[in-house]
C-alpha cells in the first residue's frame, strides 16, 4: 500500500531530516511510527499523503508516485490526522465541518450527509452535530477533527499523535475506535510517546532514530531490544520491563507486552506449579 | 521577507555602536534622499549604506535585498521615464514618432526616483541586521522616554510574523489533507478559498494573544517601572558620527532652502 524507496528528506533551511530510509507498509497493517523528539516521524508521515515530497527516493502509494499528485488527490486514500485540530476548524457547525471533505471530493449532497452522520456516529458526537466546533472541548475538538478524516472515508489512515492533550480515557476510546477501523480493514499509521499505546495495539512498530529506520518489526520484538531502544531515549512498554527484570521467567514463559497477556502467563504459570505439587 | 527583518550575529564596528545612532542614521538617510535631487549624490548615499553593511560584515545577508531593489528601482525607472516631456530628446522608442520619448532630463530624474527609493528602503533592513530590536526598543524606551507597552507591542508585532507563517504552514497543510484546494477559479472563488486559512488562522492567533497576556501578567508585566539589564552606553564614536550625520542634515537643509530661493 505505501512503498517507500530510498527516501531522503532536506528542508529549504538545509537541515537533512531523512537519510536513506526504505520499507514497506501492506494493506490491512497496524503500525506504530516511534523515536525521540525530533527523529523525523512528522516529516516522514507527511510524505505519505504528499504534503511534503522526498528531497531524493520515491513515495508511492497505491502504485501512485507522490511525486505525480497532489495532496489533494492523495486524499482520497491517505488521510491523516493532525495534533492541532484547531488548525483546520473553522466551519459554524460541527456538521460543515466534518462534511468540508467530502465536499470538496465532488460528492453529492445526500452521500455528504450520509458520510458526516456515519462519521459523527463513529466518534460520539451526533447529538453535537448543530454546536459550534469552537465551543466544545479540547477532547471534542480532536474527535471533529477525527470525523472529518472519517468523512473521506480513505484506505489509509495517518494519525500524527492522537491522544495527545486527552485524559485517559479519552484516549483509550480514540485507540479502540481506530481498532475497530482497522478491523474493517483500515491500514493505519500512528506516532505516539506513549509507549503503552504502542503495546497494546501496534501489531508493527518502526523506531526512528536520527532520520534512520533502527528498528523495523513486530511489536513484541522490538520492545525486548531495550538496549536498542535506548539509543533513540525509548523505554519499552511498563510489562516489558518488569518482565525484563525477571530473564528467567521470560525464557520459560515468553514475552508479555500488555497487562493482559502478563496476567494469563502468570495464571498459566500458577496452574502449572500447583500441578508440580499435586 | 525573512532577510529584511533578522539581525545577523557579528563582530564588527557597526554591531558594537549603540541602536540609537543607528536609528538616526537611517532616519538621516532618509530624510537626505528626499532634500537630494541629483543623481550622483543619491547614489553616493546608496553606496554608503553598502559599505555600511561591508564594515558590519552582513553585506553577504543584504545583497539578495539590494538586488531585489534594483530591479524593483529599475522598474520604476522604466514606469516614469516616458512621462517627462522636458529636455532635449535623446532618443525616441518608436522611431520617427514622438511616442515613447525619451529626454535627458527625464532620465536623470526618473533614474533620482528609483535611487531614492533605494535609499529608502536599503537602511531599514541595515539597521535591523545590525540591531538586535529589542536593544532598539530599550533605546526608545529610555532615551526617547516612549511608553514601554507601545515598545513591546512593536517589537511583539515583528517578533510573531514568524510564528505566525508557521502556523499558516499547518493551516494549509491540515486543509490540503481535506481535499481543500487553493488554486482555482475566479476571484471570488479564490478569495473564498481563503477563509478555511484565515479563520484557523485568526482564531489561533487571538487564543495565542490571550495566552501570551496571561503568562505576561503572571510575570508581573506593567506591575511599575521596569529596569533594564543591559544598559548600551552613548560612546564618544556614537557622539562623533551623530554629530556629523546631524552637519550632514544641515548642509542638506541649506542646500535645499538655498535650491528653492535660487
Amino acid at each position: 500500500m505505501i512503498q517507500v524507496t530510498d527516501v531522503s528528506f532536506q528542508y529549504p533551511n538545509g537541515f537533512t531530516i531523512l537519510e536513506h530510509i526504505s520499507f514497506q507498509i501492506n494493506r490491512g497493517e497496524f503500525v506504530a511510527l516511534i523515536g525521540q523528539n525530533g527523529a523525523g516521524k512528522t516529516t516522514l508521515l507527511k510524505q505519505f499523503n504528499g504534503l511534503l515530497k522526498p528531497t531524493s527516493g520515491n513515495i508511492l502509494i497505491d502504485q501512485v508516485n507522490t511525486k505525480d499528485s497532489s495532496t489533494g488527490e492523495l486524499a482520497r486514500k491517505v488521510g491523516y490526522l493532525f495534533q492541532n485540530p484547531d488548525h483546520q476548524i473553522f466551519l459554524p457547525t460541527v456538521e460543515k465541518e466534518i462534511g468540508f471533505g467530502p465536499a470538496n471530493l465532488h460528492l453529492s449532497k445526500d452521500e455528504v450527509k450520509e458520510r458526516v452522520r456515519e462519521a459523527a456516529a463513529e466518534v460520539g458526537l451526533t447529538q453535537y452535530l448543530n454546536e459550534n466546533p469552537l465551543f466544545l472541548s479540547k477532547g471534542q475538538r480532536q474527535r471533529v477533527a477525527f470525523a472529518s478524516l472519517l468523512s473521506m472515508q480513505p484506505e489509509v489512515m495517518v494519525l500524527d499523535e492522537p491522544t495527545t492533550g486527552q485524559d485517559y480515557q479519552e484516549g483509550i476510546e480514540i485507540m479502540e475506535m481506530v481498532k475497530e477501523l482497522h478491523q474493517k480493514g483500515h491500514t493505519i499509521v500512528f506516532v505516539t510517546h506513549d509507549m503503552e499505546l504502542v503495546a497494546e495495539y501496534a501489531q508493527r512498530v518502526i523506531v526512528l532514530s536520527e532520520g534512520r529506520i533502527l528498528i523495523d518489526d513486530v511489536c513484541r520484538k522490538v520492545f525486548y531490544q531495550p538496549e536498542l531502544l535506548k539509543q533513540t531515549n525509548l523505554f519499552p512498554s511498563q510489562i516489558a520491563r518488569l518482565v525484563q527484570k525477571f530473564p528467567d521467567y521470560s525464557k520459560r514463559f515468553g514475552q508479555a507486552l500488555t497487562v493482559r497477556e502478563l496476567y494469563e502467563q502468570v495464571l498459566k504459570m500458577t496452574e502449572s506449579d500447583f500441578r508440580c505439587l499435586l | 521577507m525573512s532577510v529584511i527583518i533578522s539581525y545577523f550575529q557579528r563582530d564588527s564596528m557597526v554591531h558594537r555602536l549603540n541602536p540609537l545612532t543607528k536609528m538616526i542614521w537611517s532616519v538621516v538617510l532618509m530624510m537626505l534622499s528626499f532634500m537630494v535631487t541629483n543623481v550622483y549624490i543619491l547614489a553616493v548615499l546608496f553606496l554608503s549604506i553598502v559599505l555600511v553593511a561591508y564594515l558590519a560584515k552582513i553585506l553577504k545577508e543584504m545583497l539578495p535585498a539590494f538586488i531585489g531593489l534594483l530591479y524593483f528601482a529599475a522598474f520604476f525607472l522604466l514606469f516614469q521615464v516616458f512621462f517627462i516631456p522636458d529636455g532635449k530628446t535623446l532618443f525616441v522608442l518608436i522611431p520617427g514618432t514622438h511616442l515613447l520619448r525619451v529626454t535627458d532630463q527625464g532620465l536623470l530624474f526618473s533614474a533620482a526616483m528609483g535611487i531614492r527609493l533605494m535609499v529608502i528602503a536599503a537602511s531599514f533592513p541595515v539597521l535591523l541586521g545590525t540591531t538586535q530590536v529589542k536593544d532598539l526598543v530599550v533605546m526608545l524606551v529610555e532615551k526617547l522616554k516612549i511608553p514601554y507597552a507601545y515598545a513591546f507591542m512593536f517589537i511583539t508585532s515583528i517578533r510573531f510574523i514568524p510564528t505566525f507563517v508557521q502556523e499558516m504552514d499547518l493551516i494549509i497543510q491540515a486543509q490540503c489533507s481535506r481535499a481543500h484546494r487553493l488554486d482555482k477559479g475566479n476571484f471570488i472563488k479564490k478569495f473564498l478559498s481563503i477563509c478555511p486559512l484565515a479563520i484557523p488562522l485568526m482564531i489561533t492567533s487571538v487564543k495565542k494573544a490571550e495566552q501570551m497576556a496571561i503568562s505576561m501578567e503572571t510575570r508581573g508585566f506593567g506591575s511599575g517601572k521596569r529596569t533594564y539589564l543591559h544598559h548600551d552606553k552613548f560612546a564618544l564614536k556614537d557622539w562623533m558620527i551623530c554629530c556629523s550625520l546631524f552637519v550632514l542634515m544641515v548642509i542638506g537643509i541649506f542646500f535645499n532652502i538655498k535650491g528653492f530661493l535660487g
